[in-house]
């Protein structure tokens, strides 16, 4: 009766074997479906690689409720014998002789059993009698992994996230963009910082894209770039010698004043002609914000020609590099709002656009949000504390086609007479405004060459005319 | 302790004696080989039976000739309604001893034989057909305070017909419960009916050879009681017992058609006879345990009569046959 034993033994071993089998693939079949389910969660984890190992964990923290519900119990011996009583058609000889073995009865009749079933028994095979079969989770698991590995790869987890690992990649294009413009707009004003700064940052977005880095180190790299081109305070009067009250118009309008000053007579050229200086003069009413920074800096007609070019020149250089700055600062504001409430305007924005997968539009939604949104600011009230942030291009207008047709508006129509109102620009700022407009006009090719003088005294003559 | 090799010498004689019977008693009844080893099996299992048929399907004629081939005392009881009990059990009798006196002799009825044939069992009155419920549970019947011990072994084979119902008891449940099998009687195929034809306008056979002697019942009904039973077989045929009842949930645990139209399950006495008959049935095969089908196969001998259906049942035509084919069904080998 030892080998029946043995034999017993033997089948239900290779049962429970491949019990554990079946087990462990519908483990892993859970496994990986809960981790599919939960790659939109990915976004969540404190660090990247984590994604990768969310199966294993996963695994870990399922195998034990899954083996204690798949233990081995009393009644799977029985069904495991039974089942070869099945396969060998011995009508349960070899379930009857199993329990006889087990218990104390040994009568002539439970002999005659056992006898039998040991000969029967004897030289089967279990693994072939009672072979492996596959289940579904065994199918199962191979395509699942595939998927998973595949949706990973593809960076599904990123794509359906609202969480952190979408915004960076949006954050990182918005920069690179951000910065391309930085760069056309510095290269057309002589900005020569900002167009360093900008090209830098072109750099750290595409590397950021490239690499797929995460949001904290390119938020880091942003915020060291910043530090590195950061203006140290107390420099601006060092280079420049502008208060902060000059608005950045100004300065543009003084900037615009001195490259239409190369085309003026110099009073220099004309020395003690009276003439000369009174038409100089002429000239300089022309330009407010020049003739405002002459009258400051006391030059003018006591200078010779060349003193006077070379005091242009000065404040040429002095009115970009103030322009450099401040473009650079607010281009540096403007990274630092950015990268600081990205995520929460990105998220919303992901949200508005449907969760497929798409950008935020245009970074303009994202500039004029936090320009008009800052706190204590009425929009369209000019206040000289607050730094305007750099226009940005936001391309041609979107068209759509279709009919048109009445529909509901949601705007609200309030009736009201209008009232006066005190601005708060300057008039001469105003003028010169015009003055420059009108100037740019003449300047173009539109006009041609010859009548150029003739318009351009037209204009001085209403204005001697007025005067009068 | 016997040895091995006496076990499978009874075995091999067991199986050996009820092929005899068999051939036996296929040269005088065409067909009906299972019904004849129910019959044979309910015999060695020490029990009773209740045969179901409609008139000429040879029920008196398969009774008689096992009776022939066992070897055993037979006696015919034809039910009416104006049958009383000591036509069945006997009574006291007023005669003359030997010294002339009057003395009160006990005249034996015709339940003192080894088969008994309660012909149409169902057209005696309830006050009749319970004469017999003490000879078929206790073997013995009293008459007069006196225990009168039956013959050993002890067998009733009572008929009735199911579609004449007109002036008949049906039996009461107590009764029909100490049936061990109820067994049905189908009309015979074509191939049949010419045999029986064949059998019944030509000379008539030969008498019936004895086959086995009550004693060697006795024997055999003692080896049936000691083949072993697995606990999980056991507790198969106890699960199918369990599952008639409309309390309990079937195999798949969904509300079957006992749920739905079964009074009152089998009793007790149906996993008696279930096992019992399971056991006959591994022996009288020529193997030393009983199987899932051996159970299987006498399920509905040995429960059908036991069910008892309620109105709705009754209604929708559903009868224990079909309860008992779908508990069959539903219930798992091994739980």
């Amino acid at each position: 009766m030892e080998s029946l034993s043995n034999k017993f033994n033997e089948i239900l071993s290779w049962e429970r074997r491949k019990r554990c089998e079946q087990t462990l693939a519908l483990l892993a079949c859970a496994t990986l479906a809960l981790a599919i389910l939960f790659l939109p969660l990915n976004g969540h984890l404190p660090s990247d690689w984590l994604r990768w190992t969310v199966p294993g964990i996963l695994f870990v923290v399922l195998a034990p409720w899954f083996f204690y519900r798949a233990r081995w119990r009393h009644q799977n011996d029985v069904r495991a014998v039974a089942a070869l009583d099945r396969e060998l058609g011995l009508a349960e000889c070899a379930v009857t002789a199993w329990e006889i073995a087990g218990g104390s009865e040994r009568s002539g009749a439970a002999h005659l059993v056992l006898q039998k079933a040991e000969a029967r028994l004897r030289n089967i095979e279990p693994k072939l009698i009672l072979p492996r079969s596959l289940s579904w989770p065994m199918y199962g698991v191979m395509p699942l992994l595939a998927l998973w590995l595949a949706l990973l790869w593809l960076d599904f987890d990123r794509g359906t996230s609202e969480g952190r690992h979408l915004v960076p990649r949006a954050l990182a294009e918005k920069v690179r963009e951000y910065s391309r413009e930085l760069q056309d707009r510095a290269k057309g004003e002589g900005l020569r910082e900002t167009l360093k700064f900008g090209q830098e940052l072109e750099k750290t977005a595409q590397k950021s894209l490239d690499q797929r880095a995460p949001e904290e180190s390119f938020r880091k790299e942003v915020a060291s770039l910043g530090q590195k081109f950061a203006i140290p305070s107390g420099s601006r009067q060092d280079k420049s010698s502008f208060s902060s009250g000059e608005t950045e118009q100004s300065l543009k309008d003084l900037k615009a004043e001195l490259e239409a000053s190369r085309s003026l007579q110099f009073p220099g050229a004309a020395k003690g002609s009276e003439e000369a200086n009174q038409r100089w003069m002429e000239q300089l009413s022309n330009l407010p914000q020049l003739k405002r920074q002459i009258d400051e800096a006391n030059a003018g007609a006591g200078m010779g020609t060349s003193e006077l070019k070379a005091f242009l020149d000065k404040l040429d250089r002095q009115v970009t590099n103030e322009l450099d700055r401040r473009a650079l600062i607010d281009a540096q504001q403007y990274l630092q709002q950015m990268t600081k409430q990205g995520s929460r305007e990105q998220g919303e924005n992901y949200a508005r656009s449907g969760a497929n997968g798409e950008a935020d539009p245009t970074g303009a939604d994202l500039h004029e949000k936090s320009f008009s949104n800052l706190p204590g600011k009425e929009p369209g009230k000019r206040d000289d504390d607050f730094r305007s942030l750099p226009d940005l291009r936001v391309g041609p207008p979107a068209q759509v086609k279709g009919m048109l047709g009445a529909g509901e508006s949601s705007g609200l129509m309030l009736k009201g007479n209008p009232s006066g109102g005190k601005s708060t620009v300057a008039d001469s700022e105003i003028v010169a405004s015009y003055r420059r407009q009108a100037e740019q006009e003449l300047n173009s090719e539109r006009v041609p060459e010859d009548l150029k003088e003739m318009i351009k005294n037209y204009f001085l003559s209403l204005g001697e005319a007025k005067n009068k | 302790m016997q040895s091995v090799e006496e076990i499978e010498q009874r075995i091999i004689s067991a199986r050996r004696t009820f092929d005899e019977l068999r051939a036996e008693m296929a040269r005088v009844i065409v067909g009906h080989e299972k019904l004849i080893e129910q019959v044979f099996i309910a015999l060695v299992c020490g029990g009773h039976c209740l045969l179901e048929g409609v008139p000429g399907l040879g029920k008196t004629l398969m009774v008689r000739s096992l009776g022939e081939t066992l070897s055993l005392s037979f006696s015919r009881i034809q039910f009416t309604p104006d049958l009383m009990p000591a036509d069945i059990t006997g009574t006291n009798m007023l005669t003359d001893d030997t010294s002339g006196r009057k003395v009160f002799e006990f005249q034996r009825g015709p339940v003192f034989a080894h088969i008994v044939l309660a012909d149409e069992i169902n057209r005696a009155t309830p006050k009749t057909q319970s004469a017999l419920l003490e000879a078929m549970q206790e073997q013995s019947v009293t008459v007069g305070g006196k225990i009168h011990r039956l013959e050993n072994p002890f067998i009733v084979l009572a008929t009735q017909n199911p579609i004449e119902m007109e002036g008949t008891y049906p039996l009461p449940e107590a009764q029909v419960d100490r049936f061990f099998f109820k067994l049905l009687l189908e009309f015979p195929s074509r191939e049949e009916l010419a045999r029986i034809a064949d059998l019944t306008t030509s000379a008539p056979a030969a008498g019936l050879r004895e086959i086995l002697d009550a004693a060697g019942i006795l024997q055999i009904r003692q080896w049936v009681r000691e083949v072993p039973l697995a606990e999980v077989v056991k507790d198969y045929a106890v699960r199918l017992v369990i599952s008639t009842h409309p309390q309990q949930k079937q195999g798949n645990g969904s509300g079957g058609l006992a749920q739905r139209f079964v009074l009152y399950g089998s009793s007790p006495r149906g996993l008696q006879s279930l096992i019992l008959a399971a056991k006959a049935r591994a022996l009288l095969a020529g193997r030393p345990n009983v199987s899932f089908e051996d159970i299987r196969s006498h399920l509905r001998p040995s429960l059908r009569h036991r069910l008892i259906l309620n109105l709705e049942a009754d209604a929708e035509g559903v009868t224990a046959e079909k309860i008992l084919t779908e508990v069959a069904a539903q219930v798992p080998e091994v739980e």
